[in-house]
């Protein structure tokens, strides 16, 4: 691993750099070399796997169960289950909170987030929180004092205070919110909201909505990367781009079946959408707008969150 | 147990789509057949959206807007049931089109948010076509009864499309 081709460091060399892809109609999590290209492992996880979150060290995936009504936890070295966690409703949407590590999981069927608190002993529910009705994505600041949910039937996005546990406003937003993404510095949330076909910018210290762009048909969820916002969407089969400055519309890239989840890898440059009817991963450079790739996966590919490390 | 399950379908029927949060996992199912028949004349048969009738539970197509997309059409089913329906992308050159059900009762098909396309391609002097939908469970609450469940939605929309698909080629191969 560490004898590398092609002049890279060492350290380069030594980072892992995966995705862990949420399989849903195959009740498994695969494992995607992404240098390689390829799945190189499949963990099952049954109850119909959705939402993906990883531990702050980047060590353990938290993955939601909508079907089996819980959670499980993959220790990543092992690729091994090491726990399963039963919640109560659907839990669909995920975040871990980057500081403390405690994990939020919305209860699709509910107007609540779970909170569950990491131990030496194992992930224990602690609490919930009060949010709209079906909350679906979940992001948190990187300072770890807020968590913004979006709130796919209330049109909303919950903005919670993690030291009094309580929802401090609710944003509204276009109809239907799914995905939620934060910008790095946590100033900016992003929505795609389903059926008004558009991404709605949200100032989070403003707590308001500050500008909307359109999309493809049935946005789902947003990825940010080299000044632009990419957005899946289902129905129109694209990924629609637009420009984080100014909200305006900058192009469109033609992906698979039913564009789910995305995220953009650590250099900040390479995008991977999971097209969850082709079961396939499409891989997009955000600097040329292209796509560039595309990697096979198990069946009903789903990736709804931070799937990459 | 099983007055409660048909109370709650009952209460699902009049509430419209878009009200509701579907089930957290959509399916797909998948159908092909080969017809021993040039894909011209396959595509005659089955490339009108206009006209379901090779479907065998349509007993009349009545819409608007031909082929164009966003045009529209009524099945009235043999029993007298009705599914509408919208054309998403239509592509005569490639042989394929989608669409998706604007309306339909889940007793008479158990999905939500259903969209299907079909493809007609030549191969070697043959024809495959292939039925494809994407669809969540009739029942969009949690713990589904059995009936409206997602094994239950993929079982009735795998019928329809053999059933259609067997038809098209009894069709077309007799030339009726």
């Amino acid at each position: 691993m560490l004898a590398c081709a092609g002049g890279a460091s060492a350290q380069e060399a030594g980072d892992i750099r995966e995705a862990y892809v949420t399989t849903q109609l195959d009740n498994a999590v695969d494992v995607v070399d992404l240098a390689a290209g390829t799945v190189v492992a499949r963990i099952p996880v049954d109850g119909a796997p959705a939402g993906i979150a990883l531990s702050p060290d980047r060590r353990t995936a938290y993955v939601t169960r909508p079907e089996g009504h819980g959670l499980a936890v993959i220790d990543l070295s092992s690729r091994t289950v090491v726990e399963t966690v039963a919640l109560p409703g659907g839990p669909l949407g995920i975040g871990v909170n980057p500081v403390s590590g405690a994990v939020y999981v919305a209860d699709w069927y509910g107007a609540r987030i779970f909170v569950l608190t990491p131990s030496p002993q194992g992930l224990t529910r602690t609490g919930e929180i009060a949010v709209g009705k079906s909350p679906s994505g979940i992001a948190v600041t990187p300072d770890g004092s807020t968590i913004l949910v979006a709130n796919r039937e209330a049109n909303s996005v919950s903005v919670v205070d993690v030291a009094t546990a309580q929802e401090v406003a609710a944003v509204p937003v276009g109809e239907h919110p799914f995905g939620l993404t934060l910008s790095a510095d946590g100033h900016r949330a992003y929505t795609a909201n389903v059926v008004s076909d558009d991404v709605s910018a949200i100032d989070v210290r403003a707590r308001r909505e500050v500008g909307r762009v359109r999309t493809g048909k049935r946005p789902y969820v947003v990825a940010l990367a080299q000044g632009r916002g990419f957005v899946t969407d289902q129905y129109s089969r694209t990924v629609s781009v637009f420009d984080l400055a100014t909200l305006k519309p900058v192009g469109s890239l033609d992906v698979g079946d039913h564009p789910e989840g995305i995220a953009t890898a650590r250099d900040g440059r390479t995008l991977y959408v999971a097209n969850w009817g082709d079961n396939t991963l499409s891989v997009i450079d955000a600097g040329t707008m292209t796509v560039t790739g595309e990697i096979k996966t198990g069946d009903g590919p789903r990736a709804f969150g931070d799937f990459l490390r | 147990m099983r007055r409660y399950t048909l109370a709650a379908v009952a209460a699902l029927a009049t509430v419209s789509f878009a009200a509701q949060a579907h089930g957290p996992s959509r399916q797909k199912v998948s159908e092909t057949i080969e017809i021993n028949a040039p894909a011209d004349k396959v595509w005659t048969a089955v490339g009108d959206f206009q006209n379901a009738g090779w479907i065998p539970v349509v007993e009349k197509t009545e819409g608007k807007g031909g082929n164009e997309v966003k045009a529209t059409r009524t099945l009235t089913l043999k029993g007298g049931a009705t599914v509408e329906e919208e054309l998403a992308k239509y592509d005569a050159a490639k042989k394929t089109y989608m669409y998706r059900i604007n309306k339909v009762d889940v007793k008479v098909l158990p999905v939500n948010d259903y969209s299907s396309t079909i493809e007609v391609e030549e191969e070697g002097g043959k024809t495959k076509v292939t039925w494809r939908g994407a669809f969540y469970r009739g029942y969009m609450n949690n713990d589904p009864p059995v009936e409206l469940n997602d094994e239950s939605s993929k079982k009735a929309v795998q019928g329809l499309y053999k059933a259609g698909l067997e038809n098209l080629k009894s069709k077309v191969e007799q030339g009726s």
